[in-house]
């Protein structure tokens, strides 16, 4: 029996799941401002539900750092039993869409532990790539270096566009 | 005060005419205007004591809620003419509108004498009667109704309904046939050729009213063949295979009860009545083999009936069962189902199928952990979820046979595994419950509770364990999230009749002391059956109109056995407790009591003690603080709603308010003891403990041979009962000197009675 994935909306009422999930999927721990915010989020957070049972989150934030707009994807995770089910892909895929119909991004970026292969390894297949090493970005776990991997976009695409400077 | 002649019958053509509008006011609800009209007759001094105008002015202030005056008015009426069917007839509708059923026939009754032949009188009347289950006076009202207005449907059927009610079957059978026949042939006359749904709807109901009245009076063959003839007629086919599968069953005419029981299946496969039916009319219902054959056919007709493979496991052993239940266990764990346990809890009575169940999960844990697959031969691997809905259900089966630190391993286990699953939560909740740590319980179902805020579910079973903690203002607090802003969550609750919150409460104020409240608690309760039973009144006309003659019978049947509903049973024996313990020890009586321990007491003891008494009466008074809060929120509200309904209907029961000082300071309390203790006897006789409060009533009331015949009727529940036999010694040493004070010829006869129940004893 194929088991069912399917992506629900956090709110107010159900974000006490969302924070257990992170506190056990991440080494890194958030505070109240963070869920705040994921409330006001509305597409760019997302829980993940399997045969209905909650084990992956997503959250997402738009950037304007840099000169550009990124999406910068804030945590994305599923408990350890389940991984490797299709769970990040599902969450995964949600963000590109996202971006996709918004159409006005330029890249979409996230850190990851330097040790950590399996997630490096995932976000490549879907063309991210490692554009930077930041040393000593977590303040409390080894090893304390991230990379950041950025998946750039081509501005226009679906909706909304530049006007052609002649 | 002579009465005016004129007071008698006439009114002048003017007069008579308000008069006339005075009525029409009334029915159409426009109140003000029929007061007006009244003071127009009123204020003539030659009409000042109109008998009838004042009965209708009182009827109308009844309505705009001013009750006193009302009385005043009607009776006043009344005095001036004691003949006037109309002053009788108000009279008796201000009865009702309070009702006080008794009150309401005696007054019809009277304006009956004066006019034998009123319609609208005899049809209230008949309700009333309905209403009082005075099956006697109902049949004679509607045997008056019957005659004088034989051209009305509802006549014939009220008939029939008080000659069914009164067992006379016959009678009803034949002037229900009549009817139909009248009908039947008015109906050709006005539809000609038309389908008529609600004749057709109307004639079915009327022809199963007709077959369920020739069932009750045993006579099955008649009925059967009743219900053959009329195949065509009848549109609730549910309704007639059902009746005629269980007429074959009783005549044994087993292959058409096969037949028709197959086909019912088929439209609908889970309900067991059925396949208890079927394997009745195949004679198998002894014999296992047999009837596992019989579902194997049925699984390959209909691979997706949930029940089909469900029985099975009632009636298969050993091999047999394991074989089944494996494919059923692991169907269910692959979905994620979190009922699995509650659906095979009731095999847990059978200790060898407890160890197979066992066995098999703790199997499929151990595969699951090893390889995540159910089975070493299985090419798919299991989902991801399965191992975790294993642990759950082991965690559920270990506290079922009491292990609970075995249960709390695997509730652990599946907590390590998934989180964010809240069904672990309130599973440890309830682990800790059972295990007597409710604390503990109370701290994990509020943790499921906060998961998911907008689940009432979580909300109530939080709220009901922090009650189980004694912690009622923070239980009430919550409630309140999801009742009605505005009120108080206590009144809100009260007003919904959420009896489970209510006994709740009960309980735990009396295991808090706080007897008042409890009693107040359990007097809410009551009003609530009361409430219930009156909600029939309106049904008395209204299924009569709209044919519904099954359901109708069934909603007199049901309210008659109201009260043995386990709300009531909760509510009864925590109110007979308190009055009990209130009686042993009156209040007034605790306080002196107090005083004189204290004397006997070293330095810290009494300082412990004060201590203790202090907490207590702390609590108790955060809980009076949070009840005076509410109280204060009622006034509050329903100064509010009285300003803003003015004229508006009043109930008819804006009962005495419920003070929980003055309720624990009743000066009789055995007797609202034996209040909530009657219905209990008559309908809750097969529960030992009705029996045991009876005891403890009627010792303490001095009636030796009620307390012997509770005993008896105890120990025909349960010959083995503790609580029992400690009350039969108790028993013998109070008879032992008492017996010589009853009168003759109970002394001898108490002796004898004593040694049956000893013998009873032995035997059992």
């Amino acid at each position: 029996m194929r088991p069912r994935i399917e992506l629900g909306e956090v709110t107010v009422h159900n974000i006490r799941q969302l924070k257990r999930l992170n506190t056990v999927v991440f080494p890194v721990s958030y505070n109240d401002k963070f869920y705040k915010d994921v409330l006001q989020a509305g597409e760019l957070a997302r829980l993940a539900y399997y045969n209905d049972v909650v084990v992956g989150g997503v959250c997402c934030r738009i950037d304007t750092t840099e000169g550009q707009r990124r999406l910068y994807i804030m945590t994305l995770g599923c408990l350890a039993p389940y991984r490797r089910c299709g769970i990040g892909t599902v969450m995964l895929k949600h963000v590109l869409n996202y971006v996709e119909k918004d159409g006005n991004f330029d890249a979409l970026y996230l850190h990851v532990q330097i040790n950590n292969d399996s997630a490096i390894a995932f976000y490549q297949k879907f063309g991210f790539n490692i554009v930077e090493t930041k040393t000593s970005y977590y303040k409390r776990i080894e090893p304390a270096d991230a990379h950041v991997l950025q998946k750039n976009l081509v501005k226009g695409g679906s909706k909304g566009s530049k006007a052609v400077v002649g | 005060m002579t009465p005016n002649p004129v007071t008698v019958k006439s009114l002048p053509p003017k007069e008579n005419a308000l008069f006339k509008r005075i009525l029409k006011c009334y029915e159409q609800k426009l109140y003000k205007n029929g007061l007006k009209f009244a003071k127009q007759i009123l204020s003539n001094p030659q009409f000042a004591d109109h008998a009838e105008t004042l009965a209708m002015k009182g009827l109308i202030l009844n309505a705009l809620g001013r009750r006193e005056e009302a009385y005043e008015y009607v009776r006043r009426g009344l005095r001036n003419d004691l003949k006037s069917h109309t002053c009788w007839h108000v009279y008796g509708l201000l009865q009702r509108s309070e009702r006080k059923y008794d009150e309401a026939i005696k007054c019809y009754r009277n304006a009956l004498k004066w006019d034998s032949q009123n319609i609208q009188i005899l049809r209230e009347l008949s309700i009333v009667q309905i209403h009082t289950r005075d099956l006697v006076g109902y049949r004679d009202t509607r045997h008056q109704l019957f005659k004088l207005k034989p051209g009305q449907r509802a006549s014939w059927i009220g008939f029939a309904i008080a000659y069914h009610l009164m067992k006379d079957y016959e009678m009803a059978f034949k002037i229900l046939d009549a009817l139909r026949n009248t009908m039947n042939q008015d109906n050709q006359q006005m539809q000609q050729g038309r389908k008529d749904a609600t004749f057709e709807y109307e004639r079915s109901e009327l022809l199963l009213y007709q077959n369920m009245i020739l069932e009750e009076s045993g006579d099955i063959l008649g009925a059967k063949k009743h219900l053959l003839d009329h195949n065509k007629e009848i549109i609730d086919r549910v309704a007639f295979n059902e009746t005629i599968a269980r007429y074959h069953i009783h005549l044994e005419e087993y292959v058409q009860a096969e037949t028709i029981y197959r086909k019912l299946i088929q439209s609908n496969q889970e309900n067991k009545a059925y396949y208890d039916g079927l394997t009745r009319s195949l004679r198998i219902e002894d014999e296992p083999e047999e009837k596992l054959k019989l579902f194997n056919e049925l699984k390959a007709q209909y691979p997706r009936a949930a029940l089909v493979k469900r029985l099975p496991l009632d009636f298969t052993e050993e091999a047999q069962f394991t074989d089944l239940l494996r494919p059923y266990v692991i169907s269910a764990l692959e979905k994620g189902a979190p009922t699995l346990f509650t659906d095979l809890q009731p095999l847990y009575k059978n200790p060898s199928k407890v160890v197979i169940i066992q066995n098999l999960v703790e199997g499929f844990v151990t595969q699951l952990e090893k390889n995540s697959k159910f089975s070493e031969a299985d090419q798919e691997r299991a989902p991801a979820s399965g191992l975790l809905w294993a642990y759950y259900y082991l965690a559920k089966h270990y506290d079922q046979v009491n292990n609970t630190k075995t249960a709390l391993q695997c509730v652990n286990k599946a907590i390590d595994h998934t989180p964010t699953l809240i069904e672990l939560l309130t599973c440890k909740a309830k682990i800790y419950k059972h295990s007597g740590d409710i604390a503990a319980a109370v701290e994990n179902m509020n943790d499921a509770r906060e998961m998911d805020t907008a689940d009432r579910y979580l909300n109530s079973k939080c709220a009901k364990y922090m009650m189980r903690a004694d912690r009622v203002s923070e239980a009430t607090e919550i409630l309140g999230k999801f009742t009605r802003e505005g009120t108080s969550p206590m009144d809100n609750l009260n007003e919904m009749q959420c009896m489970w919150f209510q006994t709740e409460c009960a309980r735990t104020y009396q295991r808090m002391g706080m007897w008042g409240e409890a009693l107040k608690k359990c007097l809410e309760v009551d009003r609530h059956f009361h409430e219930i039973i009156e909600d029939q009144y309106d049904f008395h006309s209204y299924c009569l109109r709209k044919m519904t003659l099954r359901s109708y019978i069934k909603l007199l049947r049901l309210e008659d056995i109201l009260h043995s509903h386990p709300f009531y049973f909760k509510a009864a024996k925590v109110a007979i407790d308190v009055y009990i313990y209130l009686h042993d020890n009156p209040l007034k009586n605790q306080a002196s009591d107090e005083q004189n321990n204290q004397e006997n007491l070293s330095p810290s003891e009494l300082k412990k003690l004060k201590n203790k008494e202090r907490k207590a009466k702390k609590r108790a008074e955060l809980e009076q603080q949070a009840a005076a809060a509410a109280a204060e929120k009622k006034n509050l509200h329903q100064k509010q709603k009285q300003s803003n309904e003015d004229g508006e209907s009043h109930h008819p029961d804006s009962a005495e308010e419920l003070v929980p000082d003055k309720l624990a300071a009743t000066t009789e309390p055995l007797q609202q003891a034996m209040k909530f203790l009657e219905p209990l006897l008559s309908l809750a006789a097969h529960n030992i403990e009705t029996h045991i409060l009876a005891y403890e009533i009627y010792s303490r009331k001095d009636k030796p041979l009620l307390m012997l015949r509770s005993i008896r009727r105890a120990l025909k529940v349960d010959p083995n009962n503790d609580t029992v036999q400690r009350l039969l010694v108790k028993f013998q040493e109070t008879m032992s000197t008492r017996v010589k004070t009853l009168p003759e010829p109970l002394p001898e006869f108490m002796k004898q009675e004593l040694e049956k129940v000893y013998t009873f004893k032995k035997v059992n």
